[in-house]
């Protein structure tokens, strides 16, 4: 470890006592972040921060307020102590109130410990040294190559203490291709990853998405509307999950509003889908040893073969709504399947490789409709040309059942983990 | 704190800024009668950004103390020279902003019990009144953000600039499924300053569970191309997306379409759009701004006058690049982040016409109310989400219609404006825009006629 433990969060706790708490928790993270930024011509900027926040709960009579902080000035750390315990005086009794008994963990430690700045400034150059060559046409803005350290401790009034560090690196690049009056659209990726990257390009796909980039100078919608397949790929997923992981979490079996709310055990999906909560997971370096009650996490089936088997309950919700802990962080792994990329399309006869949603939220139903990004129009098996100002519309609760292909492929974001998914029936649609 | 920031910066070895940035916030949440959310955060700490060679360094510390001042400047001035740039052409604008702007309620501060009852009367209130709701959320939040900056050309300014929301969602069961409905009160000034009393919220609510319980009875709308009247709620999601994104200089530079159009005729000549510092043109915006997180002074900027593209959005690096004048667009949204090209309060201008006369000037189209998220692109094709609307059929208003996303591609669509209203309406509770940091925006603008593409499968 890093750093020794100290005794701050006794003494937040012994204080929040002092001041009326009940039971009283604090999770406090101290990050250590270095970031090298530029685009196609150069580094702009190198920038390396330090902070330190911490989050105290107290809980009085079955009420609960917080209050967060960051750094340790003596005034600050009372006066958000205060604020906590006013808040909880304030607040709404309720049962599900507590802090949480749970073993404590050995400390985890994950990760490098610290940047290699001059290694991450020579994959940088190189990068950029081989852009031309590779990608002439491609403009970049914003690539962050960075380093973040974070060491999370937690501490409840039951005793119950845990810690862990990681340490990773993150590669994110935002681009598009110009040339002459031709002008794609924005496209950006990357993830992160304990190690250094390998190259720059092998970072999350980002290789493959330039290389599309580029075939997107030439444009055009879709003819009319109609009924097709798409390929969903990893990058997008990313953006769509967090709605589907949405509805089958605690907050959404409260509010009554998700469609999955009665169908544990239920065909939700396609025999071919499987959806994995893997916090613990070895190759996760956003992933997490306990939860923000201190609670340990654990890898469990979410979807298994289509089938609901849980759903993403954390700690105070399990409590309010009688059911079993199963999750307080969310690291979704959609597990892959048997088909390759270039089989799935060419078994499509009309429909898209669906790259990236650029849409309204989706509503509690899941209805969805917006724009395809950086996608391209598929028929009779074959990548025809990229698409603009085309839409697409659906319901993901429909889209999970018409799952007819999971790829091979799967690209790590460091936080979860996709293949490309094939389904049916949705809306596509231009002017 | 500034004394002391304004004496370091004049002793940094080049361009700089030294900033002190705290962001202070509230948030109680409120699902069916259960308390989420109830607490407060502070965020605060020193930023030293230093330019070297076309580049800068930039380093922070969750601290105020002369050590820890004197510690970040050493490490940003480490990192401006480790980023190794290349000798730039120019300098950077030496323009120095001043002056405290500092718009802390006058008024006593609400206690915790105060805002807490705010919210669990509300709550009681909709659902002894709706007693059919499947689910009801209330969010009470407030955000200020509050800075001390200097740098080396002399700027030395202070602000202190709140803002406070009031969110209730509604749900019900349609035939269909779920449907749900949500509005936002609130804006400029702490939570003290907003009138989130019940006799205020009655008719507001009464209007969002009507809009609920017509749309719970409505249907998608048709996919395609559409002649549509935007309500002017919806009008600073369009300047600020379909417009002033694509008109940031840093996007500019990395390829924008914006780019190859100045001086050119890019919408309607009913169409002007303009970014604006303090609190936009009429006072009444949702933000305030004077002077920028690199020290310029705020000046109003004219992106499109009378259908024209007339300017892009500069921080003091892409003016330099561009050959412009920076006008205070460089913002930073906590001690932790450097200044990016933002926009600040960006509406379109009022017209003459009557939102009546649009609606009925559309045989078949679209009446759009309320918008949700947006995003843009390098292409000026935007979209942005659309929780509330009606069909209009022989110029008048018919059924609601569901969720839907709106998109076009700006530089076409802003030329099928036919009509530019002489209503106005700044976004209620203030917009939010993310962009490498999130940060707080200001949208407005009148009801537009104009034609879209929605989404849908009707």
């Amino acid at each position: 470890m890093s750093a020794p433990t100290d005794d701050f969060l006794d003494h937040i706790l012994a204080r929040a006592k002092d001041a009326g708490a009940t039971a009283a928790q604090a999770l406090s993270s101290r990050t250590r972040y270095f970031e090298i930024e530029f685009d196609h011509r150069s580094v702009d900027l190198v920038r390396s921060t330090e902070n330190e926040t911490t989050m105290i709960t107290v809980f009085r009579d079955g009420k609960r307020g917080g209050a967060t902080l960051n750094g340790r000035r003596p005034e600050e750390v009372e006066a958000a102590i205060a604020a906590a315990a006013t808040a909880a005086e304030a607040g709404v009794a309720d049962p599900a109130n507590d802090i949480a008994e749970a073993p404590s963990l050995p400390p985890g430690d994950h990760g490098p410990l610290a940047q290699d700045r001059a290694a991450m400034r020579a994959q940088v150059d190189e990068f950029l040294a081989s852009l031309p060559a590779r990608h002439p046409l491609l403009r970049l803005r914003d690539c962050l190559y960075t380093f973040t350290s974070q060491e999370t401790e937690f501490a409840n009034s039951n005793g119950l203490r845990q810690r862990e560090r990681r340490g990773g690196h993150g590669f994110r690049a935002m681009f598009m291709a110009k040339d002459g009056p031709l002008t794609t659209s924005f496209n950006a990726a990357g993830g992160r990853s304990f190690g250094p990257f390998a190259s720059l390009y092998d970072a999350a796909g980002v290789g493959r998405l330039m290389a599309e980039c580029e075939r997107s100078l030439e444009r055009r919608p879709v003819t009319g509307k109609f009924v097709g397949d798409v390929i969903v790929t990893p990058h997008c997923l990313t953006g769509l999950m967090p709605s589907i992981a949405g509805a089958l979490s605690g907050p959404a079996l409260l509010a009554g509003s998700s469609p999955f709310k009665d169908k544990r055990g239920e065909r939700i999906a396609s025999p071919l889908f499987s959806l994995d909560n893997a916090p613990r997971s070895a190759d996760f370096v956003d992933g997490s040893d306990f939860d923000e009650f201190g609670v340990p996490t654990r890898d469990l089936p979410i979807i298994e073969n289509g089938v609901l088997k849980d759903f993403y309950v954390g700690y105070f919700f399990s409590r309010k709504l009688g059911m079993a802990q199963t999750a307080g962080v969310r690291n979704s792994r959609v597990r892959p399947g048997e088909t390759s990329l270039s089989d799935m399309i060419a078994g499509v006869k009309r429909g898209i490789l669906f790259s990236r949603f650029s849409g309204g939220a989706p509503n509690d139903n899941l209805d969805f409709s917006g724009i395809a990004k950086n996608s391209f129009y598929i028929e009779n098996g074959e990548l025809r040309h990229a698409l603009n100002e085309t839409m697409v519309s659906g319901n993901f609760q429909q889209l999970l059942q018409d799952i007819h292909a999971v790829s091979k492929e799967v690209v790590n974001f460091g936080d979860c983990a996709y293949p490309f998914v094939a389904a049916s029936g949705v809306t596509i649609s231009s002017k | 704190m500034l004394d002391r920031l304004v004496a370091r910066a004049a002793q940094l070895p080049a361009y700089g800024e030294l900033r002190w940035h705290a962001n202070h916030s509230s948030r109680i949440m409120m699902r069916k009668g259960v308390l989420l959310a109830n607490g407060r955060s502070r965020d605060s700490g020193l930023s030293a950004r230093l330019y070297h060679n076309g580049a800068f360094g930039f380093a922070a510390a969750p601290a105020d103390d002369e050590a820890s001042l004197a510690a970040v400047i050493a490490t940003a001035r480490d990192n401006a020279e480790f980023a190794g740039g290349h000798a730039a052409s120019g300098g950077l604008s030496t323009a120095a902003g001043s002056g405290s702007y500092d718009y802390r309620s006058k008024r006593a501060p609400l206690s915790a019990e105060q805002r807490v009852e705010i919210v669990r009367r509300l709550d009681e209130a909709i659902r002894s009144r709706y007693p059919g709701l499947v689910n009801v959320d209330i969010a009470l939040s407030s955000n200020a953000s509050e800075k001390i900056l200097a740098n080396s050309d002399g700027a030395a300014t202070y602000s202190f600039v709140p803002r406070a929301a009031l969110v209730v969602s509604m749900s019900v069961a349609a035939n269909d499924g779920i449907v749900e409905l949500y509005d936002i009160l609130g804006g400029f000034g702490e939570i003290e300053d907003q009138s989130f009393d019940e006799a205020n919220l009655a008719p507001w609510l009464e209007d969002l569970h009507e809009n609920l319980r017509r749309k719970a009875e409505g249907g998608q709308c048709e996919a395609g191309d559409h002649d549509v009247v935007l309500d002017s709620a919806l009008a600073g999601i369009l300047a600020h997306e379909a417009i002033g994104h694509t008109c940031e200089a840093d996007l500019v530079l990395a390829g924008s379409v914006a780019g190859d159009h100045l001086g050119e005729l890019v919408a309607s000549e009913k169409i002007t759009l303009g970014d604006y510092g303090g609190r936009g043109p009429d006072g009444k915006s949702s933000f305030a701004i004077h002077v920028d997180d690199e020290g310029t002074p705020c000046r109003d900027v004219a992106i499109i006058e009378n259908g024209v593209l007339k300017n892009f959005l500069h921080n003091k690096r892409t003016a330099q690049m561009l050959g412009a004048e920076p006008a205070g667009n460089a913002r930073a949204f906590s001690f932790q982040d450097e200044p990016l090209v933002r926009m600040r309060n960006t509406c379109i201008a009022k017209g003459n016409d009557k939102l009546s006369d649009m609606i009925g000037a559309i045989e078949r189209g679209y009446y759009l109310k309320r918008s949700t998220n947006g995003q843009a692109d390098a292409t000026s094709e935007f979209m942005f989400g659309v929780n509330c609307g009606y069909e209009i059929r022989d110029g008048k208003l018919g059924r609601a219609i569901r969720d839907t996303t709106i998109s076009g591609v700006a530089f076409d669509m802003l030329k099928t404006v036919t009509h530019v209203g002489d209503d106005f309406h700044w976004s209620a509770g203030g917009g939010w825009c993310g962009k490498k940091q999130v940060i707080a925006v200001g949208m407005g603008g009148p009801s537009i006629k104009c034609r879209v593409t929605l989404g849908g499968r009707g």
